[in-house]
């Protein structure tokens, strides 16, 4: 076989390999075990261990549908975590392109599976709000003039949660599911500057910059593109039995099914680059035909 | 039967993939719907969310206590005098305040948030010897090649060059991890609309819902 | 006038900011949360902006009929659909923006959901794609550097995937170990550096040095 011609060969052909290896697992679940690692552990032991029940959770969805095959089930897992500890979460959303959107929708399939809580007394969603680091710095201050009403524009004053919601002193931690740089502004500005814990959930693509942050304690956690989700909806179901029940729903998609298709995709990948490297060493120790 | 807005996702996740054969009409129609309808996000979310209860409504509501959003908003205003040629120079004011104000936040951000703890959690010990000294050992060594790589205004020859192309094998480190995570978002991206065209269209439409 | 003004009020806006940073008194951080107060009502307004650019290039195209000029009447339908209904939401018109409270989507969440929302991620999702084509054409380990990238790639990518602890506990142990050394460091360092040279460039802006951001040169 002419291995030089099998590099020429059309890109097509690439993106065919790609799309039958995204579809085939989908259709064919595998089940792969998931393993935890550190920085996710981290995260989980803050909010399972160091918070207690009726603590307040500031969650700010930062990322849009660029991201959301990522972050949404980070989001999910999250939340599924703090309403089952018995925590009360914020929403909020900073990022302009679909994190109002995200935030609706996330909080409101989680919270259908807790009808126990309320809205106004275990959660609220705030809605979005422009500026980022105005607010972040704001909400310092005085929280309710950021966010004078919440998402459907009920005053806050009515929302009975809200009364004692007055800056970060009355919350015990930041969650951020964060494409882009948001998330590195709640490490390094509000962290930073106001000392309450934040966590992390980036994107992949930036995963590696967070571990900076992380090792130097700026972040409590960090979970890192869909292994990360999918490694603390691990955590969550172990811990919490019922919520492994809401996980194991066909047709669900969860960061630990796409972990799947993530492993055989991944294969793929790393075959053409060794294959095409293969090539490479090959075809430069040929000696060359005189022409 | 999927549902009408099932049906339109598909169909404008499958004028987008089409893109992938060649560059076409349908895909093109759906960029430029993409495109609209993001600005037309933009004006919804800006209104309902940040005007209307950060302005108008403490404006209406309470004038006498909120009056200084006067200045806010006429700076707001003041954006848009750039699509007037007669008066354009007047929005450099509110341009001037922003670009400002976040220059100045991102400044004290960069230092405190970013130069003082990063270079403070790289003082690690190194003694006594054992396995955690030497991965601070890494770390310093790490931190510190990399830094003298970017220090451009010596020449990289003899010890700086040395220690220059030690950063450069760390970065390489550093880019091929970048490079196994970036690949690991972009799938993850991939997987999420397979999922929906799989499970939500498709499935639905064959009746094969396992 | 038109160009000290502006110089001064950049001077202002940053160094408010900076000083009450560091000056912990009362009238101090009213005016610093007074600014912050303003900034996010301004950045609402900053970002319509570019809509009204937008709006205007399109416009332009299509009454010059340039080349591509029915591709803007869609995007301009575009954002007259969700523009209306995003405006309507300001009014509470047909329930506003978010979802009812039966949980119903509104126009707006729906055109999101179904439109947006797919667009956006089909969109993104094409860089699989591309990546996987370029990673088979042009990843190639040339020199020591390259193979170094090369080799760290495959050990992460190998590592963070089930298959990488079921062939050996080590993938996934050394991919830890990578990310949290010697990428941590390199991050660092690039960090360190980037963010010196942000708080500098912030410094000649507050100080005027750096004007362009104005439009205005060097020595002007």
């Amino acid at each position: 076989m002419n291995l030089e011609r099998v590099m020429q060969v059309d890109r097509r052909i690439i993106y065919l390999f790609v799309a039958v290896g995204t579809i085939l697992p989908i259709i064919f679940l595998i089940g792969l075990p998931v393993s935890i690692t550190p920085p996710v552990q981290m995260a989980f032991d803050r909010i399972e261990n160091q918070l207690q029940k009726g603590d307040i959770v500031l969650v700010s969805f930062d990322y849009g549908p660029s991201s959301a095959p990522e972050n949404a089930p980070m989001a999910d897992a999250v939340l599924r975590h703090c309403f089952s500890r018995g925590l009360k979460v914020v929403v909020i959303a900073l990022y302009p392109l679909g994190g109002l959107s995200e935030a609706v929708n996330e909080l409101n399939k989680v919270a259908a599976e807790f009808p126990e809580m309320k809205y106004g007394v275990d959660y609220v969603n705030l809605g979005y709000k422009d500026g980022a680091q105005a607010a972040m710095k704001k909400m310092a201050e005085d929280f309710h003039e950021v966010f004078p009403s919440d998402v459907n524009g009920t005053p806050l004053d009515q929302l009975p949660m809200m009364k004692n919601i007055k800056t970060y002193r009355n919350m015990k931690l930041v969650v951020s599911l964060a494409t882009g740089i948001i998330g590195e502004w709640w490490a390094n500005l509000v962290n930073a500057q106001f000392g309450i814990p934040v966590i992390v959930g980036p994107t992949a693509v930036s995963a590696p910059k967070y571990y900076a942050y992380l090792e130097a304690k700026q972040m409590a956690g960090l979970l890192g593109g869909l292994k990360g989700a999918s490694e603390y909806e691990r955590l969550v179901t172990n811990k919490y039995p019922a919520l492994a029940k809401t996980y194991a729903t066909p047709g669900l998609y969860t960061a630990t099914k796409g972990m799947d298709v993530q492993s055989i995709v991944h294969m793929i990948m790393i075959a053409f680059i060794v294959f095409g490297n293969i090539v490479y060493f090959t075809s430069r120790k040929k000696p060359r035909k005189a022409s | 039967m999927p549902s009408l807005g099932t049906w339109l996702a598909a169909f404008f996740t499958l004028c987008m993939l089409s893109f992938l054969y060649k560059d076409n009409p349908f895909f093109r129609i759906a960029e430029s719907f993409f495109a609209g309808l993001s600005l037309g996000y933009y004006i919804g979310i800006v209104m309902n969310q940040t005007l209307k209860p950060n302005l108008v409504l403490p404006l209406i509501q309470n004038f006498h206590a909120n009056w200084n959003l006067v200045f806010a908003a006429g700076l707001g205003v003041i954006l848009y005098f750039r699509y007037i040629k007669r008066v354009a120079w007047v929005s450099r004011w509110a341009l001037a305040v922003y670009v400002g104000y976040y220059v100045g936040v991102n400044m004290m951000q960069k230092l405190h948030g970013e130069v003082i703890p990063q270079v403070g959690n790289t003082m690690l010990s190194l003694h006594p010897a054992g396995v955690g000294t030497l991965w601070n050992l890494v770390m310093v060594v790490g931190v510190l090649s990399v830094l003298v790589y970017f220090y451009f205004s010596a020449e990289h020859k003899g010890a700086i060059g040395g220690i220059s192309r030690i950063g450069i094998w760390f970065l390489m480190i550093s880019f091929g991890a970048a490079f196994g995570y970036t690949v690991m978002g972009r799938i993850s991206l991939l997987i999420g609309r397979m999922v929906f065209l799989v499970n939500e269209w498709a499935r639905p439409l064959i009746g094969l819902i396992t | 006038m038109k160009k000290q003004v502006p110089l001064l009020l950049t001077f202002l806006a940053g160094t408010i900011p900076i000083v009450a940073f560091f000056v912990p008194e009362r009238h101090v951080g009213l005016v610093s949360t007074t600014l912050d107060s303003w900034l996010i009502i301004v950045a609402g307004f900053a970002l319509l902006l570019g809509v009204v650019n937008v709006v205007q290039m399109n416009a332009n195209k299509i009454k010059r009929q340039s080349s591509g000029w029915p591709y803007a009447i869609v995007l301009l339908a575009g954002l007259a659909i969700m523009g209306f209904f995003g405006f309507a939401g300001a009014f509470n018109k047909f329930g506003g923006i978010a979802t009812r409270a039966d949980g119903s989507s509104t126009p707006f969440d729906w055109l999101y959901r179904y439109g947006f929302l797919p667009l956006q991620g089909t969109m993104f999702s094409l860089l699989a794609f591309f990546m996987a084509s370029a990673s088979y054409r042009a990843f190639r380990a040339r020199n020591a550097e390259a193979t170094i990238l090369l080799v760290a790639a495959l050990i992460v990518m190998f590592g963070r995937i089930p298959f990488g602890e079921m062939v050996s506990k080590w993938f996934p142990l050394t991919t830890e170990w990578i990310m949290g050394k010697p990428n941590m460091a390199a991050q660092r360092g690039i960090m360190i550096g980037a963010a010196l040279g942000a708080a500098s460039m912030a410094l000649r802006v507050i100080l005027g040095i750096e004007r362009s951001y104005l439009g205005i040169g060097k020595g002007e």
